[in-house]
């Protein structure tokens, strides 16, 4: 029986997850992460309607200058983990469309939080060299110390926000 | 001899795309299978009912740990190489302020950037609309990033490739167990916040849970045990690696201070001359830097007489990279102290670009240090005649 409310014990799933990354290391060589595709989709999506300005902002103008900014790791690993994501969610029955919020929150409330929090993660990801699976779990498990500054960052920035958007949740 | 990692995907881009979707593949249905797709599962772990994050997150680390580190330990595996591949360099600064805005995003948007896509794809609006957020912000901080106190704050706490192992001044052996045992720490802490929460009684004993502490304390162990492998000693000491002259000379003229050069000539023929800055130490004196117990934060480089087929056993125990200089001084003299070939009629924009690089050096390294030629001096050593008078100040 498939029962949508059930998932993997975390630690068997944990498990399961330092090895697809060790495999990553191992036999491609590099990590994970699912933040660098996106500034990829905006340098080719901006480079369509202005080059110029593209050409001015020196971080845009180097991704777009390579011959086919899209032909990417990253970009691949991203379009295999909403592969991943889809078998998953299709034969554990939990594939329905909709809007995941707790029971007292506005639609309007969640879905501006939703776009507005993006943001942060997309500046964030930016600024620390990459997101939690880039940075935190790629480099952390590498032992690098400003993966693990990081890491204790997000918790730490996590917990302090928690208790203003309640509302959203519970 | 290290095997991994495997050089087969760089060398084919189909290869390494098929390889790149499978990996995804894996890691979209784990963070699946784990929640992560359901952000309310997700942000549980910030109200104190279901610690999940911590947990898969943490495991998940714990578990490469153990994998590489005790790859490293037989052997196998370069850790040192792979994690400078892999992982960025520390910007402290900034890094602790992208982790605070990503916790923000995480507890407001209800997804981190991965768990997102795995969102879209179980069809939840909300997860759409925060990659899209994703694109958004990586779009405006690229705009921001280059210009003046954002740029300088961007690459602010630069510290290049260091690892807690360094910081600690211990083998990455016994930090990965130092980090199982903080991990199984937090893994009780945690249980025990969701019982206080919850107000549920503790469960009959989690089976599953205790096999994998089980497992990573065994691999912990076996991880402490590669220390003392005397296979393992060689294999800690990260293999050389090879430098050519082109790159010893940049290295040494644009960032001597991560790099340390070991002379291993006899010493006087290192005294005459040498690559710049480089320390003579002929194989006798080695022993006496005890390379095993200093900061292994600079690159050391060895130079020979000739080629040099591995470095000295005393610089090989260095817990840094070593690497040897390609024909050793040889290769030094032929490179940077002899005057390059001028490049013929329309020779590539690249030939020109190296032929005016080692010119450059070439004259900086031999026309500064060599003295000019001594006067003759004059038949019958006639004295020096003294001014009789007239200008200066002492006439």
């Amino acid at each position: 029986m498939r029962d949508p409310d059930r998932y993997w014990n975390p630690y068997l799933a944990g498990v399961a997850m330092g090895l697809v990354l060790l495999a990553a290391y191992l036999f491609v060589g590099k990590g994970l992460g699912a933040s660098g595709p996106a500034l990829r989709f905006a340098a080719v999506g901006l480079e369509a309607v202005a080059p110029s300005h593209v050409g001015a902002v020196p971080p845009l103008a180097h991704l777009a200058e390579e011959p086919t900014p899209l032909a990417n790791y990253f970009v691949f690993l991203g379009l295999g983990t909403l592969l991943g994501g889809l078998v998953a969610a299709y034969t554990a029955g939990r594939m329905r469309a909709g809007v995941t919020k707790g029971p007292t929150a506005s639609l309007g409330l969640r879905l501006g939080l939703a776009v507005g929090g993006g943001v942060l993660l997309g500046v964030g990801a930016r600024l620390a060299r990459g997101c939690a699976s880039g940075q935190a779990l790629t480099g952390g498990a590498l032992l690098s110390a400003g993966s693990w500054a990081f890491m204790f960052a997000i918790f730490a920035g996590g917990y302090a926000t928690a208790w203003i958007v309640r509302r959203e949740w519970r | 001899m290290t095997f991994f990692p495997f050089q087969l995907p760089a060398a084919n881009p189909q290869v390494a795309m098929v390889a790149a979707v499978l990996v995804g593949f894996g890691f979209g249905f784990v963070l699946e299978r784990a929640g992560f797709g359901n952000a309310r599962k997700l942000l549980g772990q910030f109200y104190g009912t279901d610690m999940v994050m911590l947990k898969v997150m943490f495991t998940a680390i714990v578990t490469a740990i153990l994998g590489t580190v005790v790859l490293a330990g037989v052997g196998l595996l370069d850790l040192r190489a792979l994690a400078d591949g892999v992982s960025s360099e520390t910007f402290l600064w900034p890094m602790i302020a992208g982790g605070l805005l990503i916790g923000v995003g995480i507890v407001a948007s209800g997804y981190c950037p991965g768990t997102s896509l795995v969102g879209i794809a179980s069809g939840k609006l909300d997860a759409l609309l925060a990659y899209a957020g994703v694109v958004l912000g990586q779009l405006l901080w690229a705009e921001l990033e280059f210009r003046g106190p954002i740029a300088r704050f961007h690459r602010s706490g630069a510290f290049g490739h260091v690892y807690l192992y360094d910081l600690l001044r211990v083998p990455a052996p016994a930090l990965a167990a130092g980090v199982v045992l903080m991990a199984i720490g937090a893994f009780l802490f945690g249980e025990k916040v969701e019982r206080m929460v919850t107000k549920a009684p503790a469960g009959p004993g989690p089976t599953a849970r205790n096999r994998v502490f089980a497992g990573v304390v065994a691999f912990g162990a076996v991880g402490l045990a590669t220390l003392l492998l005397p296979v393992a000693t060689a294999a800690r000491a990260v293999p050389a690696g090879r430098i050519a002259p082109e790159e010893l000379a940049r290295r040494v003229l644009s960032e001597p201070w991560k790099v340390r050069v070991l002379d291993v000539r006899p010493m006087d023929a290192c005294t005459k001359e040498r690559v710049p800055g480089a320390e003579c130490t002929p194989p006798a004196m080695l022993k006496d830097l005890s390379l095993a117990d200093v900061s292994p934060a600079r690159d050391l480089v060895v130079v020979g007489e000739g080629d040099l087929a591995q470095a000295p056993a005393e610089i090989r125990a260095y817990r840094g990279r070593v690497l040897v200089l390609d024909r050793g001084y040889e290769g030094w003299r032929a490179w940077a102290l002899t005057p390059p070939a001028l490049p013929g009629e329309g020779a590539a924009p690249s030939a020109l670009e190296t032929y005016r690089l080692r010119a450059g050096i070439q004259s900086a390294l031999t026309g500064v240090k060599a003295a000019p030629p001594p006067p003759t001096p004059a038949a019958g050593g006639a004295p020096v005649q003294r001014k009789a008078g007239g200008g200066g100040c002492s006439g």
